[in-house]
């Protein structure tokens, strides 16, 4: 299968924040959530992607187009939604949708018309007059009709209500449904990803660690209830303990040590998935 | 449509392996009836809070069994499996709940006869014959 979208070797300096090197591969049918602090630079690395910013170094090719270069063909192929639209606030969501919709050729007028009424959002207000939950929802409700192959979203839930959240789900659900697709998204809601993501990329102090599959970190990442006394120096797999239990991200390591040392855990149970971002956020 | 799947977190049985055994069991069960459509991967991804890696493995292991079938661009369904199949899950599912329960008494240094005693008790308890 061939990739949306490859990142290789980018680099950037903003500011104190040194960006990368950055690799990264975007495949059809897959939903990618990027996770990071905050300013870590995950909407820095969205805009490089946009080349709204520029790269020092490296590439960045949407289906096999650089895009920074003089062919501007790729714009048809992705959508992007920031955090915070510049321009939009003097339209109504009509206005806004008729500048949009003529933009892409497979704009899906019926999957808007539903989002509109699915989400209830005002289209003859304008754009500066809406909640940020609205503005958000009509982001969404211009953003997913274009039909891109590629989505990318910049925390797309952080002001919806629960009902809503629910609701966009089952719609980034359906969408991924349509064809070969795929959705690279940040978000710091663990409820988003766990229900949406494939993949989880994590962006700390600017790098950018390893593409994990979901179940495979959430497998190894494990707590043991232990009411014995643990030895002091480093258990193999240990990122963690308390006087009652131990935390392993190398579960088999931990396991066999233990059992060697003849010490006995009376539960061992899977990290939630916050845990487990905390952990690789904040590792040092 | 939603499946009554329940993961465990305390297990260490892969995920993938623990959603292809709950479906056998919702199978072999009658729960799900044959030619039943089943959710898309997608869909029971995010059910389920799964990857759609784990779910699209889960479903090639079925479908490689006999158990669903999957046409293309129609979606995926619970396939006709036969009496002898349905049996044997039957069988395999007590099995496992079993061993599970001996593998506890174990833990805390049951002896055999103070566990045959035990599940006497419960069958008793439930109404079965105590024969």
């Amino acid at each position: 299968m061939t990739s949306l979208l490859k990142i290789m070797d980018v680099e950037k300096n903003v500011d104190t924040l040194h960006l990368g090197p950055i690799h990264l591969t975007i495949e059809p049918g897959t939903i990618t959530t990027m996770v990071g602090a905050n300013g870590a630079g995950k909407s820095t690395l969205f805009k490089l992607i946009m080349n709204l910013v520029k790269r020092d170094t490296g590439s960045i090719q949407l289906l096999d187009i650089e895009t920074n270069g003089s062919d501007e063909s790729w714009k048809q192929h992705i959508t992007y939604q920031a955090q915070t639209v510049i321009g939009w606030e003097p339209f109504t969501g009509t206005k806004l949708k008729d500048f949009i919709s003529s933009l892409y050729p497979h704009w899906n007028e019926a999957l808007f018309q539903k989002i509109v009424d699915l989400l209830q959002i005002p289209l003859d207000e304008r754009f500066a007059k809406l909640s940020q939950g609205n503005q958000q929802k009509l982001q969404l409700a211009l953003a997913l009709p274009r039909n891109t192959p590629l989505l990318l979203l910049d925390e797309p839930t952080s002001f919806l209500d629960i009902p809503a959240k629910q609701k966009l789900m089952n719609l980034l659900v359906e969408w991924m449904e349509q064809g070969d697709r795929a959705i690279f998204m940040t978000s710091h809601q663990s409820a988003d990803i766990m229900k949406l993501s494939d993949y989880i990329v994590v962006l700390r102090n600017g790098k950018l660690m390893n593409k994990f599959e979901k179940e495979s970190l959430i497998h190894r990442h494990r707590r043991y209830w232990i009411s014995e006394q643990l030895p002091e120096e480093g258990i193999p797999g240990e990122i963690g303990r308390s006087t009652r239990y131990l935390v392993s991200n190398a579960p088999e390591q931990t396991e066999s040590f233990l059992q060697q040392e003849q010490i006995t855990w009376t539960q061992q149970e899977s990290l939630d998935l916050e845990e487990i971002l905390t952990q690789l956020i904040e590792r040092r | 449509m939603e499946l009554p799947i329940y993961l465990s977190k305390t297990s260490r049985e892969p995920i993938y392996h623990q959603i292809e055994n709950q479906m056998k069991t919702l199978i072999a069960s009658g729960q799900l009836t044959k030619g039943m459509p089943l959710p898309s991967i997608r869909a029971l991804a995010k059910d389920l809070e799964t990857s759609v890696i784990t779910i699209r493995r889960a479903y090639q292991n079925l479908e490689y069994q006999g158990f669903i079938q999957t046409t293309q661009g129609k979606g995926t369904f619970v396939a006709d499996i036969d009496h002898d199949m349905k049996q044997q899950m039957k069988v395999a599912e007590v099995y496992q709940a079993m061993e599970a329960a001996v593998e506890i008494a174990f833990k805390y240094d049951y002896t055999a006869e103070q566990l045959k005693k035990m599940c006497l008790e419960v069958i008793h308890k439930k109404g079965g014959n105590q024969t």
